[in-house]
This record gives structure tokens, sequence and C-alpha cells, in this order.
């Protein structure tokens, strides 16, 4: 691999790592206070028609960005309801707000744009280049331009890290997660904060599906948020529900999926199909080789408060 | 007299059908410390979280301090100056003492948790209470008692006028129990009030300065510690007089039935929960193993029910264990099943109750109402849910069910907690019965084992004096460890000094 | 110990499921045609499209709307199977396509064998095909301790990518122009019944239905699947289940029926293999399975509600132009009704006098607790 070929694979790492670290990060401050959001795919496509439809309108990607989170967190907010507020199974509403949120996307995008929709064209999230280090060889072109919802990837992850263990916050947040009914006995209240962590997830995942539609495409597509939510979810778990953890996990994602345009320009023969189960595949065996004796938050998708009378 | 620190005045609760509350009332004073008496089921415990804000009453008044306690769930009532010690601890294991002490807790400049400061606040309450605790251990791997004086801890830490302690003694030894009613003593002296939820009557009148007895719901008794003794309360309590059992006779110890030898367990954390316990059963005997809660009594009961491969050692059961676990709602019946199909657990696939690969589910009934007869289970009918017994009837189908297995060996870890008096006492002679080779419930339909073959019977329990009075070999299980109570030390001192010794090695 | 959940799972006797069902699809009726009129279409116009497209006439009925209910069914008799043993099998679109590959492969490959051999073996495989395609997740709930939820549903974008590599590469049809199969020998094809097209899969799924619903009632086995979805700990102290095997059953017999569904498809609606063969019909199955109450005979009633929105759906686009995505957003307010209606009926009932019935829905917590690997002594992790 010559030095433009790296800094092109380095630069597509990173740039299909963000998505997945943005969604994956919100998605660890959900579940360490105990809810799994498997709805999270829906809020990324939510994410990327809002932006799309933000950036078009207003013609400025960022307002895109923000639209996207709104539209991220509006679909985690019914996820919330549901599974929060009326305590109902979090799988069964994520798997709803998942169906939702894709046939609501392709409903509003049909709506706008008519059901046979010529490709359409985004103003896009400019790259970003860091002053100094973007002047580095290979490495500055491709890790240090990158469009701001990138680095805002990074900076969240030792920023959530900071305040999942370091904060009162973090604290009464884990202890949600791990034993809600010593949290309830010490004065915490449960739901709020579970409430609120979804709808922080739904915000990054909302983020995460604009910069699918603004850093990436350019475009929006039905359906093209293409499991990321699940991935997601599963690189929370590599992670083992550690902010940093995860952001690394998701850099290992997002190098495998670039490998994946490297792998179709040597291995010309490899049906491009395969190539395109291959991050499943991916996540599939890490999932398999990785977990060990990690351990999920205690009461991960359990009801709160408990279902029975005792 | 001084004003009350806390009044609850004719407080009523209903859980569906159940009247947990019906008249209940309570007056306690600062200075002193209250007991709050009653036989399981009483409402005991339900008063208690009224008072701390865990649940709405349906009727009646709570105040504090002559203050009406404010809607508004636990936090109005922590803030009202009530601290809670749950008897199930309201700790998050993975978190250290001092994360589980700063819960909630507004301890911190701006967002930043500021553990060094809850640090040097427990330093400073260990000194004043006595109470040692590790604060930067995470509460996982601390021993049962610790997590009660991490309990105590933490509602003193938020400095409460009215400390509620609910059956704190269950999960002490002999010598802890004494340890800390000094501690509440020390706590009353500087003005506070403590209430204390128990049923050993000897335990709480060594400690109590006041006496409050509920009887089904209703306050039947609120007396001063001279005025009352032993036998009154009793009678207060169950409503008529009891005479006490006389100790079982100890019994000829027939054929080994089981062994386990050198077997480590690791339990659900992936700590050993017991380790190189080696036991031998006889047919005919009880084997009594006393501790407290929290040892490794619930893993080694699943082992020697062959319903949890050990981690090493080697395990040789017989053919039909019965298991009777601590948790009947969690582990032994399935709460939204009718009667018969929670027989069905134990029966589906046994002859008398099988058609081929299919369930008979008329014998299945017929099984169930012999065993609601025999064991006088309390149900709202035919149809109803497990889930819609009281937690008495609820243990007594379970015995029930178990018994009526005609097991060659049979595990039983607390069986008498949650029964009332005479219900205890009617699976107490039912236990002694079957040791001595009885009628037992084989009849009920399991078939099996012939009726003059009789089981043996491993008893775990925290209650001392229950193993003391029917085991025939007496053990103790201490932090995972079996040690065998010599004839010498057959008393519940002797007892609770093999626990401490053990303890502190 | 003290958020230990116990989760209700026992069919309530009472009317409960019955009333949320029809409560939730009123609501969601309500919600849509409110959806509709705000996108600007006519509601009355579009619900009565809706209708006619489904049952016009008995030929549409039985042509359109049964033949969509089919595979419906056995992908909610699948997913309904899963739950009640606990099992989070969100992976039947993909063991469908696993079943449709199979049935499509047995019909190619042996163009020679006579009807009585051939169709069988074609359901037999697509069956078998569906259960292997469960054993991914099966594996890592087992021996790794990781859930089935996130598993099942990479193991369908899994399915989804692989068929259309077969259908570009190995298996593309003898012309090579359209990424499809050649069209399965006519001995491999279930037989029609009547003039329409509805095909013999339609009551072969009814029968199966029924079955299900007698042996989840009466037989030890079936006992034994719901003692495991109800509460894993106390079938395992029980003594007498093998958690680890009962489950382990279940998923696979779950993979089977909705390798069966893909099965029945390709032989008697498709008669080849393409992408985008399934419109999400092991999605719908979720939808389909709860709104059922979990109950295989009300999957009949479930499955018919949906094939008749699916079948419908098309005429909306025709008639009244609502584009067809709107019914999966549909289904999703179908589902989150039936969710609220399920909490707010059990709600009533908990503070009321009787005892509080069922949810309508899910495997019980405790089997999500072992799936997580927390190392529970008795989760089946070891099986």
């Amino acid at each position: 691999m010559d030095a433009a070929a790296l800094q092109a694979f380095l630069e597509a790492s990173v740039r299909l790592a963000a998505p997945l670290a943005l969604a994956a990060l919100g998605e660890t401050i959900s579940e360490r206070a105990g809810v799994i959001n498997i709805g999270l795919e829906g809020s990324i496509i939510g994410g990327a028609l809002g932006g799309a439809l933000g950036a078009l309108f207003t013609g400025s990607p960022g307002a895109g960005v923000l639209a996207g989170a709104a539209a991220g967190t509006a679909i985690a907010a019914i996820f919330a309801l549901f599974a929060v507020t009326l305590n109902a199974d979090q799988i069964i509403v994520g798997t709803a707000v998942t169906l939702g949120g894709l046939g609501i996307a392709g409903v509003v995008y049909q709506s706008v744009f008519g059901a046979t929709g010529t490709a359409l064209t985004l103003p896009t999230l400019p790259a970003l280049p860091l002053p100094g280090l973007s002047a580095l060889p290979v490495i500055g072109p491709a890790l240090f331009s990158q469009a701001w919802t990138t680095y805002l990837a990074c900076l969240l992850a030792p920023a959530l890290w900071y305040f999942l263990f370091r904060t009162r916050w973090g604290l009464d947040l884990r202890a949600v997660g791990e034993e809600p009914g010593a949290a309830d006995a010490a004065g915490i209240r449960v739901r709020r904060i579970r409430f609120l962590a979804v709808l922080g997830a739904g915000l990054l995942a909302g983020i995460a599906g604009a910069h699918l539609a603004l850093a990436h495409a350019g475009t929006f597509a039905e359906g093209m948020s293409a499991g990321r939510g699940f991935i997601a979810i599963a690189v929370v778990v590599l992670g083992r529900w550690n902010p940093l953890l995860v952001l690394l996990a998701s850099l290992f994602f997002g190098a495998a999926s670039a490998l994946q345009f490297e792998l179709q320009a040597v291995f010309a023969n490899v049906p491009y199909q395969l190539l395109l189960a291959f991050p499943y595949l991916l996540t599939l065996a890490a999932l398999a080789g990785w977990i060990g004796r990690s351990r999920a938050p205690a009461a991960l998708a359990h009801p709160w408060p408990p279902r029975s009378g005792e | 007299m001084a004003r009350a620190a806390v009044e609850m005045r004719s407080v009523s609760k209903r859980f569906g059908p159940i009247e947990a509350l019906a008249d209940a009332s309570l007056r306690a004073y600062p200075g002193e410390v209250h007991a709050l008496l009653g036989e399981n089921g009483a409402g005991k415990t339900t008063l208690m979280r009224v008072l701390c804000g865990a649940l709405a009453p349906d009727g009646g008044e709570v105040l504090v301090e002559n203050r009406r306690l404010p809607p508004g769930g636990t936090r109005a009532a922590a803030a009202a100056g009530i601290g809670m010690v749950h008897q199930h601890f309201a700790l998050v294991p993975s978190l250290t003492v001092a994360e589980n002490v700063a819960l909630g807790t507004r301890e911190g400049s701006g967002l930043r948790l500021a553990l060094d400061r809850v640090h040097a606040r427990l330093a400073e309450l260990e000194r004043v209470t006595g109470l040692p605790v590790d604060a930067g251990a995470p509460v996982a791997g601390l021993s049962v008692g610790a997590k009660q004086r991490v309990e105590i801890l933490k509602a003193l830490y938020r400095d409460p006028r009215v400390l509620v302690l609910d059956e704190p003694t269950t999960v002490l030894g002999p010598q802890e129990v004494d340890w800390l009613f000094g501690v509440l003593r020390s706590l009353v002296a500087e003005g506070r009030t403590v209430l204390l939820i128990g049923h050993k009557l000897d335990e709480i009148l060594r400690v109590a300065d006041r006496v409050t007895v509920l009887r089904r719901g209703r306050t039947v008794l609120a007396q001063g510690r001279e005025t009352v003794d032993a036998p009154g309360l009793a009678r207060a309590m169950i409503g008529r007089e009891t005479t006490r059992a006389a100790g079982a006779a100890r019994a000829e110890a027939g054929e080994r039935v089981a062994r386990v030898e050198a077997v480590g367990i690791r339990g659900d954390d992936g700590r050993m929960a017991a380790r190189d316990v080696t036991l031998d059963i006889h047919r005919g005997e009880i084997v009594g193993i006393g501790g407290v809660e929290g040892n490794g009594q619930r893993e080694l009961a699943l082992v020697l029910s062959g319903r949890l491969p050990p981690a090493a050692g080697s395990v040789h059961l017989p053919a039909t264990v019965s298991l009777i676990p601590q948790d009947r709602s969690a582990g032994g019946l399935v709460p939204g099943f009718d009667l018969a199909e929670n027989m069905a657990l134990a029966f589906h696939d046994d002859r008398a109750h099988r058609r081929g690969p299919l369930i008979a589910w008329r014998a299945m009934r017929r099984t169930a109402r012999q065993i609601v007869a025999r064991f006088d289970v309390r149900t709202p009918g035919w149809r109803a849910t497990a889930r819609s017994l009281s937690g008495g009837n609820q243990q007594k189908l379970l015995v029930g069910r178990e018994l009526a297995r005609s097991p060659d060996l049979l595990v039983a870890e607390n069986p008498m907690r949650g029964l009332d008096i005479a219900a205890a006492a009617f699976l107490r002679d039912k236990l002694v019965e079957l040791k001595g080779g009885g009628p037992g419930e084989g009849d009920a339909g399991a078939g099996g084992r012939p009726t003059n073959a009789p089981p043996g019977i491993v008893l775990f329990s925290t209650d001392l004096d229950e193993v003391l009075d029917l085991g025939d070999r007496v053990f103790v299980l201490v932090r995972g460890r079996l040690i065998a109570v010599p004839e010498e030390e057959r008393n519940p001192a002797g007892m609770g000094r093999l626990m401490l010794g053990s303890e502190r090695a | 110990m003290i958020s230990q959940p116990l989760r209700p799972r026992l069919r309530s006797r009472r009317t409960g499921p019955l009333a949320a069902g029809m409560t939730a699809i009123l609501a969601a009726a309500v919600l849509a045609a409110a959806g509709l009129a705000l996108a600007g279409y006519d509601p009355v116009a579009a619900g009565h499209a809706l209708v006619s497209g489904a049952f016009g006439s008995w030929e549409r009925f039985a042509s359109i709307t049964l033949v969509r209910a089919t595979p419906l069914i056995l992908t909610g008799l699948a997913v309904a199977l899963a739950f009640r043993a606990g099992v989070w099998n969100i992976g039947a679109e993909g063991q469908l396509y696993a079943g449709a590959v199979a049935a499509v492969w047995v019909g190619l490959a042996f163009p020679a064998a006579p009807a009585w051999l051939l169709l069988p073996g074609a359901m037999a495989a697509a069956a078998v095909a569906g259960g292997l395609w469960t054993l991914v997740p099966v594996g890592l709930r087992f021996r790794a301790g990781v859930g089935e939820v996130i598993t099942t549903i990479l193991m369908n974008f899994v399915a989804i990518h692989t068929v259309a590599w077969l259908v570009h590469g190995p298996l593309q049809e003898a012309r090579g122009v359209f990424p499809q199969t050649d069209p399965i020998a006519l001995a491999a094809r279930l037989p029609r019944l009547g003039s329409g097209r509805l095909h013999a899969g339609f009551p072969v799924a009814v029968v199966l239905a029924g079955a299900l619903w007698w042996l989840l009632r009466n037989s030890a086995w079936g006992f034994r699947v719901r003692a495991v979805g109800a509460s894993v700990r106390a079938a395992a102290v029980s003594g007498r289940i093998h958690t680890g095997r009962v489950v382990l059953g279940a998923f696979l017999f779950s993979g089977m029926l909705a390798g069966l569904a893909g099965g029945v498809e390709v032989a008697g609606v498709t008669f080849a293999l393409y992408e985008n063969l399934s419109p999400g019909y092991g999605y719908t199955a979720i939808a389909v399975a709860l709104l059922a109450g979990l109950n295989p005979i009300a999957v009949l009633l479930a499955a018919g509600f949906f094939g008749v929105l699916q079948a419908g759906a098309a005429a909306m686009q025709r008639d009244v132009g609502v584009p067809a995505v709107w019914v999966s957003a549909i289904e999703a307010l179908v589902i989150l009704a039936v969710v609220a209606a399920d909490r707010f009926l059990r709600r009533g009932m908990e503070t009321g006098a009787g005892p509080p019935g069922r949810s309508a829905a899910s495997p019980g917590s405790e089997a999500r607790e072992s799936s997580s690997g927390s190392g529970d002594p008795l989760s089946d992790t070891g099986g």
C-alpha cells in the first residue's frame, strides 16, 4: 500500500468510524442507565433525514446537523415514552421504533420528494483541517482534516468518561443501571435519569445520522442507516460500556469497513455483495471472541419499577 | 413526655385482595429504641415502607416531629429525617462503599463527585459509631455483616432523626447482635429515634425501650419495656397462647444417601461462594446448617440438590432430590402459573401425571388439590395464580409440592421463613415425621420411594435455635466453609463463636 | 436482589389480550388516519381502497390477502414460540431467506425427481436451513454468553447480502440477465387451491398454528417451553427441566418455522429466488406475534390482519396514491399501541381486585439475564 492509498484508507476509516462512534457513545450512556435501545437505528435514520431536510432548506449543513439531532431525539423520546414512562418491554419497543423510524423516514421522504425521487444533492459538511496537525504527512490529511462531527465524537469519548466516572450525575446514572432499587432507595429518580439518558443517546444517534447524510453521502437514501444502529449496540458490548474503549472499538470497525473498499480493489473477483456482509460477519466474530468476562450493567433491560407485586 | 418523633395514625394499605395494614398506629419518641414486633405477614415492613415514603398509604396519616410527612416518596421522607436500613440491602454491588454512601447525596462541588470528602466524613462516622468499614472496597466483595454496616453508615451519613432497621439481626451472629445493639444505644443517646423491626422476642427485649405489636395489620399493643414480658408479647403477636414444642428426638442415622466431597462452588458474581465442603447425608437424619445469610447457603443448597454443578469436587446424589429454595417467588414458583401448573414444574414428566408425551392435567389438578388440602393453602380459587396467594401460602404450596415428590433427599433453605407460627410448627412436625419414616406426603401421587425408607434432610437456617432444635448433626456455614459443631458447642453462643472465629481467620 | 424482576408470562385467562389487541388496532387506525390526513390524503378514501383491495372479492381475498398472510402466519408462529420460551429471536427475516435459498436449491438441483419426493424435500430443506441459520446466535448465546437480540439481527443482514450474492452469482438464471434464479421445477411447487393463486401453504400454516397451540397447552414439551419462558430460575430449581436444552430446542424450532415460511413463499408464490423476496415478513412477524399475545391460534387472526394491511396497501397506492411505505409505519404503530394498551390494562388490573394478567408480550427478563452472560449459576449458558 503506498502513501496515498494509506492516506485514503486512514481517512475513510475515521470518516466511517465517526457515525458509529457517535451512536455507540450515546448508547453507552443509555445502557449504563439500564436501557438498551434497539430503536437506535430509528434515531439514526431519523437523524439522516432530518439532517438532509435541514441542510436542504437552510442551505447550511450545520443547521442540518442540528435538525438531525432534533429528529434523533424526537424518535428516542417516543422510545423513552413507552419503554421508560410506560415501563413496556425495551426490546419490543425498540424493535417497533426501528421499524417505525424507517417507515416514517420513508413516508416523509416520499411525501417531500416523491416516490421516484431523483438522487438528492445536499450541501455537505466541509472538512475542517486542524491548523498544524493537518500539515503532517499522510496522517495529517487523513486524521485531521475531517468534518467537525468527527472531532465531536473524539472529544465526546473522554468527556463522557469523565461524566460517567467522575461526576455525581454519572454515579447516579451508573447506580440506576446496576441496582435501580438501591438508587431509588437513595432518593434518585430512576425514571427521570433513564428518560434523559435515552434522549441523550437519541441526540447523538441523530447527529450520527446527519453525519451519514451530510459528511458521507451528500444525499439521503431510504435505509441508508444500513444496520449501523445494531452494529453500534454491538460496539458498546465490545467497548465494555466504557466510552474510551467504545471509541476504540468504533475506530476498529471504521477501519474494517474502509478495508472493505481496499479489498474490493485488491480482490476484484470477490463479489462485492459478500463484502457488504463483511461488517456484520466481523461484528459477530468480534462478539464471539471478545466478551470474556466483561459484564453488562446488571439491570440492563430490566423494567423499573419491577413488574410484579413483590 | 416529649413530643413524638414519629406518629402514625390508623394507617391502612391494601395490595389487591390482601389487606396488609388495617388500622396500624405507632408513636415513637426521641431517645428511644422502639421495637416493632409481629408475626410474619403482620405488616411490620409495610408500615415502615409507608414511613420511609416507599409506599403511599390508602388511609391514615403519618407525622414526623408533628408535621405531616409530605408526599413525594423516599426523597421527601429522607428530607424529613427518616433513614432506613433495608432487610434486603439497597446497595449497588459494583460500586465502592464510599460511592454507595455518596449515592443521591449532593456531595461535591458543582458536578464533580468529591469522593475525598465522602471518605473524610465516613472516617469521622466510623470513629463516632465504632462501625469499621473499608470505604474504598467494592461492596460486592464484602461479607454480609459488613454490608449491613455500610447500610447503617449510609443512613447515618444523611444524619437522620429517625433510623429504621428492618430485621437487622437475621444477618448477624449472636456476638455481632450484642455489638449492633451497643451502637443503637449510643445513637439514641444522641437523641435520635431507632425503630427496630423484629420477631425474636428475647433479642428485642434486650434493647427496646418501648414495644409496638402488630397483628394482621392492626396495632394490638403499645407499651413500655418495663410493663411487658416475652409470653405476653407472644400472646399479643399470635392472638392466643402458645406452647413451645419439645425438642425433637435425635435420630440414629440410616444408610448414606448422598455425599459431597471437597466441593467448591462458584457464585453468581464469579467468586467462590463455597469451598472444600465435604458432607455425608444419611437417611432418617436432619443435618442442620446454621449461619448468617449470604455465606454460601444458596449455592450449597443448589449443589446438594443437583441443580448446580460444582466448580470443584465430587457430588453423589440419589435419584430424587427435593429443594425448597429460600426465594420462593423468584425461585420455587412461577408467579404467573396457576396451582396445577406450579405443581407440574415438579411432576410434569412423572408417570402418574402424563400420558405419553402429554401432561395429564386432570391428575395434576388432583395432586394440586391434595397438596392444597393437606397443607391448608388458602387460595382464592382453582384458577388462581401463585402470585395471588399471600407469601405464607406460597411457601406452604411450595413445601407441599417438594414433600410430595417423596424425595430420597430433601434440601430446605429457611423453609419456616414467611410462615406464621402455626404453619411453622406444622412444617416442623412434618419434617420430624418425615425423617422418622412416617407417611410423609408420598401418597399425594408422585410415587417412587417406598414410604418406609425415610429421606435424608438438609436444613439450612439463619435461625440457630431452629437448627439446634431440629438438627441431628449441626454445622455452621461461614464464608463458604462448612464447620461441624462439636457436642460441647451445641448452643447459640458456641455456634456464634465458631462463626466469628472463622470470620476472623 | 432488589430489582429482581418477575415477569408474568402466562396467558391470562381473562379477556385481557383480546381487549388489548382490539383497543390497539383501533388506536393505531385512528392515528394512521390522522397521519394520512396530515399528509394530505383522504383517509376515508384510503381506508376504502384498503378494505376493497383486501376484501373486494373472494378471488382477491384468497389470491392476495391470504397469500400474503401465509408467510406471516409461519414467521409469526416462529416469533411467538421463541418469545414464549424467553428467546429473543428477531432473526425470522434471515431464517426465512435461508429457507428460501434451500428450497430453491432443491427445486433446481433435482429437476427429474417426482413431486411426492421433491416438494416435501424442498420444504424439509427450507425448515432445516432456517434452523441452521439460528446456529450462530445459538452458539454465541451458549458458548460466549452474547444475547441473541443483536446477533439474530446481524444474521438478517448477512442473509440478505448472501442472497444478493447468490442471485448475482452462483444461482443466477441461465440467461444471466436479471439477478434472480431460474424458476424451480414444477414438481417442487405447492399445488394451487381453486382457481386463484391461493396455494397449499396456507392450510399447512393453519394446521401448524393449531398444532403448536395444542402442543404448548397439552404436551410436556410445551409446558417446559412455557415454564422456561416464564421463569428460567423456577424451571431450573424444579430439578425436572433442563433449561438449556429447552431454550435450544425452541430456538431451533423457531428458526425452522421461519425457514419453512421462506420455502413456502418460494414454492407457492415466487417460484424463484431474488433480492427483496420478503418485504420484511420476519419483522412484521414480531408485530403479528405481539398482537396475538403470543397465542398460536390468535397468530392466525393477527397475520390475517397484517395480510389485509399489506394487500390493501397496494390498492391504497394505486387508488389514492398513498406510498406503500406507510405500511411499515403503521405496523410499528400497531406494536406500540399493543404495548401501550397492554400496559394500561395491566395498570388497571393491578390496582383493581383481581390478580394481574400477563403481559401481552415478551420473553422473560430472566432469560435475558442469562443471555447477557451474567454468570448466573442457573443460567443455561453452559448448555
